[in-house]
């Protein structure tokens, strides 16, 4: 990125072409592994239920991503940070 | 064999499906080939327009389909270009009237008869879409470089690969180099790459594109037309001939420049 281009993503926010490259990315992973649009949220609380008596779980930075492996293969990681004293 | 028969399609509706049917049909007859475009969008048919053959629709595929008579008497033959012919779709039944092994029986008849065969299918993923894909050798998928349409292109490739298709070829249409430059706009690269297919070419934004189409004319018949100069490229590309991409840039002015650095542009 060129030095006008960050100033102006700093000054204008993320260009609008770069915030569809990443909602379709997101959807399209969705769409193909056939997975509810709500997954990440209902996962989400799922696992703050679960943890909410782990106090060395940092439960704010829990992140689920749908990542594919292969072409054929998607799968759902869950990043649980671990709370530094 | 190569490829006979496309289908091209794209989930979205208005995406530019019939008017690149339309032109890659005139380009590869005004070469010679022999080509018939069918239009599979039953109830509401649009090719006859492009192509300027409103007035000259006797029967349609309804008609053959129903055994009124045989599709060779419902073909249309194009006013302008020698060895095109439209076979047109029935503008009063609806997308249950013609099934896929109808469509298929038909392109079979036409098969012996022509070089390239174009089917223009209906926008959506219901049965007009799976009876516009079944008799195809190749799909072409159209996409326009918009969220909504990538994801429905993303869609439909699915859909094909689910019914036993070969992996559809992209053609991105109305990329606008403007907006690209501003970031406001994805470049084909970048839809190619969210998609995953192969490209099989590039329309540009043309501003005179709607004027052809209001007369009724295929603008790859217009030399200087730069949607119909990339449409001429990307029959080449289907005739096998390695064309290259073309790339559509904007050229800013140092004004603009500075206008985009400081927010503005239009």
């Amino acid at each position: 990125m060129g030095i006008l281009e960050r100033l102006r993503t700093t000054i204008f926010g993320e260009p609008s072409k770069d915030i569809a490259k990443q909602r379709l990315q997101v959807i399209l992973q969705y769409d193909r592994a056939g997975l509810p649009p709500n997954m990440v949220e209902a996962i989400k609380d799922a696992i703050l239920k679960a943890l909410k008596d782990f106090h060395f779980v940092d439960v704010s930075g829990v992140n689920i991503t749908v990542a594919q492996e292969n072409t054929d293969k998607e799968k759902i990681e869950i990043e649980i940070p671990v709370k530094l004293r | 064999m190569a490829d006979k028969v496309f289908c091209i399609t794209s989930g979205k509706g208005g995406v530019g499906k019939s008017t690149i049917t339309g032109n890659l049909a005139t380009a590869l007859a005004a070469k010679g080939y022999k080509v018939v475009a069918i239009d599979a969008d039953t109830g509401l048919r649009n090719l006859d327009l492009i192509l300027g053959l409103e007035n000259r629709i006797v029967y349609d595929l309804v008609h053959v389909v129903e055994g009124v008579c045989p599709v060779e008497k419902a073909l249309v033959k194009d006013k302008r270009t020698k060895n095109l012919y439209l076979l047109p779709a029935a503008q009063t039944k609806d997308k249950s009237a013609v099934k896929p092994e109808d469509l298929m029986k038909i392109v079979e008849t036409l098969r012996k008869n022509f070089d390239f065969i174009f089917i223009d299918s209906p926008a959506g993923i219901e049965e007009g879409f799976k009876t516009a894909v079944a008799p195809a050798d190749a799909v072409i998928v159209v996409a326009n470089p918009e969220i909504a349409s990538i994801r429905d292109a993303d869609r439909v490739t699915g859909l094909c690969e689910a019914m036993g298709k070969q992996e559809p070829r992209l053609i991105v249409n109305r990329l606008d180099p403007k907006k690209v430059a501003r970031k406001d706009m994805l470049d084909a690269d970048e839809v190619v790459e969210i998609l995953g297919l192969e490209l099989l070419g590039v329309v540009p934004e043309d501003k005179n594109m709607v004027a052809y189409i209001n007369k009724g004319e295929p603008a790859v018949l217009f030399e200087d037309s730069i949607a119909g100069r990339a449409l001429r490229n990307i029959a080449e590309r289907i005739l096998g001939k390695e064309v290259p991409i073309e790339e559509f840039k904007y050229s800013e002015s140092l004004w603009d420049k500075i206008k985009k650095v400081f927010g503005g542009g239009d």
